[in-house]
């Protein structure tokens, strides 16, 4: 019979050896410069902050408060799953988990700090929506309902990465919740327009006892999975904790592609392909580009979800609506980039395809492209059936944006791994790398060939031929510019 | 081009920091025959054969390919094909895509071009709907051979192409290589395995011997 061995003098002894390695005083440095930086990110944007979250006097109404709380709990619930959530250090995984120890104790501290990152979450959602839709004497009830709801729907997830029949469910619970929440909101922006209701809440005595009500049935559900934490299977925990480990080597090497590498990875691989031939009329790699669109259904109906994003904003500044359209157009072009992102890291495949990089570019642009002027296609007709836009046809205006969109997606494909040997900036805040910095911007900057649509949206005036043949010129030639620019028909390889 | 050799290398020099790994090697491939170059490992074979592909600049030294100077040309890359990186494979694309791809990128119809002869030869038709990357190391050798021997080439660089297979592999690789020797190509080669080397048409060689 095996004896276990305790948990807690083996993770003090691991504990004791790191603590030995480290600086005296690193911990206090580093929750110092912490402190310090939430201090001055709060100061310069606390006014910003008040308004995100706690404006003078409840601007939305029951419907729109309603739709964010299902958009909050759907992606909250998706983050979950896609964290673990019950996850492992990588260490951890590797020298414990086969090890005799409690699985219970083991796992037990990577459920807590998931709760209070639940909790924490989701009393902030709270937070914004109690404060744009609820009067004030009602607010701490609901957050505090809101923080349960988060704990609520980790046990939830925690659940779903147990059973593997509760996994689909909530995920697709998860993909319901969110879809019903931006419909809510298209609904209201299109048709009811809800004004605010300061009226006919619930006392906040009654509000706290359903909030009590809901803390047991929480307290309750906790101590039912914290039992059964020890079942969760080793495969789901060591798979959460390479996304744990991603997400940190992320995060310290300021490297996003870990991250989108690793889903683009489990994507496929959970994929089941049967192969087949793109159109022969297509240049090749614009036909394999076909191929890949056409397998990316899931990503194409999510987009499709986005269109009306630039169209729910018109309520902010009319060039944030502008910055939405000319963002999304790049993402979506973006939905078949990784091929050339694969061609960018590492040339052999082009090697072996012996095309130039010119031809490689032109045929890769196709698709992306394509993606971007469909996506900004359906966004501006939104628009304007909404009458968010003045007089013109500025549908039209998708074909350039569609060109800028896919030069943007492009190039931020070819932009490759951040480049940490840059000289950093010091500012009067520290010193910042200027390698992540770079990188983040390589992409989005194409989208400046989309200027003309960010001002023609922003001045909120009829548009004109002129703007729109402008637009198009810019794009049209922009758009050659960068392939005649960043390729050579005597070169192979397809780095930026 | 078959005027010339398909390698001809003269007093070729390569140094990692303060340390020479090539110092004056000589080598001459004749069109249409093949060498394997042998040697323990770290004696820079693989450096002999980037360098040969033109994707490691030499120290010193002088390399033609076929007459010209190794490069990264679209027509370079059309007449050589080189096993000396370790490939990547497109997201979203299976075995047999990924090997129409390469046919349709030369012009060759997928079908006439042997697509399925060559998964069958290579022991991969039933792996022909999987992505690469869930393939074994051994398999996703073949596939790589497979690709590489698919598409029209004069000259073949192959890095150890008998590495990570099992012994029937072995022996259906170097009968293609054979085949591909006898039909008029090219072959330098990198390999641990002398009875492979001979079976695939090539002449042995040692490092040493190339030094001048």
């Amino acid at each position: 019979m095996t004896v276990l061995v305790p948990l807690r003098p083996v993770r003090r002894w691991i504990h004791e050896r790191q603590v030995s390695h480290r600086e005296r005083g690193a911990t206090l440095s580093n929750l110092y410069v912490a402190a310090l930086l939430i201090a001055v990110l709060g100061a310069m944007t606390h006014r910003q902050l008040a308004k995100i979250f706690w404006p003078d006097r409840p601007d939305l109404g029951a419907l729109p408060a309603l739709a964010l709380t299902l958009l909050g709990a759907g992606f909250l619930l998706m983050a979950m799953r896609a964290a673990g959530p019950v996850t492992l250090g990588r260490p951890a995984a590797y020298f414990l988990l086969t090890a005799p120890v409690s699985r219970r104790r083991l796992l037990l501290p990577s459920l807590r700090l998931a709760a209070l990152a639940a909790a924490s979450s989701a009393a902030l959602i709270a937070t914004a929506i109690a404060g744009h839709a609820t009067p004030r004497d009602v607010a701490g009830p609901l957050i505090a309902g809101g923080a349960l709801l988060g704990v609520g729907l980790l046990l939830i997830a925690v659940v779903a990465q147990r059973v593997r029949g509760w996994a689909t469910v909530t995920d697709r619970l998860a993909t319901s919740v969110a879809a019903a929440g931006l419909l809510l909101l298209i609904v209201d922006n299109l048709v009811v327009a809800d004004p605010p209701a300061i009226d006919g809440w619930p006392s906040s005595s009654v509000l706290v006892a359903v909030v009590g009500s809901v803390a047991v049935l929480v307290g309750v559900g906790a101590a039912s999975t914290v039992r059964g934490l020890a079942l969760t299977p080793d495969d789901r925990v060591l798979e959460a904790a390479k996304t744990t480990g991603t997400i940190f080597d992320t995060a310290f090497g300021m490297e996003p592609s870990f991250i989108t590498d690793m889903v683009a990875r489990r994507y496929w691989t959970r994929r089941r392909l049967t192969s087949t031939r793109p159109p022969a009329r297509l240049p090749v790699l614009t036909g394999q580009d076909f191929l890949v669109a056409r397998r990316r259904l899931p990503r194409l109906l999510w987009l499709l979800a986005a269109t009306p994003i630039p169209l729910l904003l018109t309520t902010a500044p009319a060039w944030v609506t502008g910055a939405a359209l000319l963002l999304g157009a790049m993402i979506a072009g973006g939905t078949t980039t990784a091929t050339v992102n694969t061609d960018a890291g590492n040339p052999v495949l082009l090697r072996l395809l012996g095309l130039s990089s010119r031809q490689a570019l032109l045929q890769r642009l196709w698709i992306p492209g394509a993606l971007a002027f469909g996506w900004s296609l359906i966004a501006l007709v939104l628009m304007q059936v909404a009458g968010d836009l003045p007089a013109g046809p500025w549908f039209l205006l998708s074909v350039p944006v569609g060109v800028a969109g896919g030069v943007a997606a492009v190039r931020r494909a070819r932009s490759g791994f951040v480049r940490n040997d840059l000289l950093p900036l010091d500012t009067p805040m520290g010193t910042v790398s200027t390698g992540p910095l770079v990188h983040a911007f390589a992409g989005p900057d194409a989208l400046i060939l989309g200027i003309p649509t960010l001002i023609a949206i922003s001045q909120e005036t009829p548009l004109t031929a002129t703007t729109l043949l402008f637009q198009t010129a810019l794009a049209l030639i922009g758009a050659r510019a960068y392939l005649a620019g960043t390729t050579d028909p005597e070169r192979v390889e397809l780095q930026a | 081009m078959a005027d010339h050799p398909a390698v001809e290398v003269s007093d070729l020099t390569v140094s990692y920091g303060s340390t020479p790994v090539l110092t004056g090697v000589e080598l001459t491939v004749p069109a249409g025959t093949g060498v394997c170059v042998t040697g323990e490992n770290g004696i820079g074979k693989s450096t002999l054969l980037r360098c040969v592909s033109g994707l490691q600049r030499p120290d010193s030294g002088r390399i033609r390919v076929f007459g010209a100077a190794p490069g990264s040309s679209p027509e370079f890359w059309a007449a050589v094909v080189t096993t000396v990186e370790p490939p990547t494979w497109y997201p979203g694309l299976t075995t047999r895509e990924h090997a129409e791809l390469i046919c349709r990128a030369h012009g060759q119809d997928p079908d006439e071009a042997g697509v399925d002869e060559a998964l069958s030869r290579f022991g991969l038709t039933g792996h022909a709907d999987a992505i690469p990357p869930s393939l074994s190391s051994g398999q996703k050798q073949r596939l790589t051979l497979a690709l590489a021997l698919l598409r029209p080439s004069s000259l073949l660089i192959l890095d150890e192409p008998e590495h990570r297979l099992d012994p029937d592999g072995r022996a259906a690789v170097a009968e293609m290589l054979a085949d591909f020797v006898a039909t008029g190509g090219s072959l330098l080669m990198a390999s641990h395995d002398d009875k492979f080397a001979v079976a695939s048409g090539a002449e042995l060689t040692t490092m040493e011997s190339l030094v001048a």
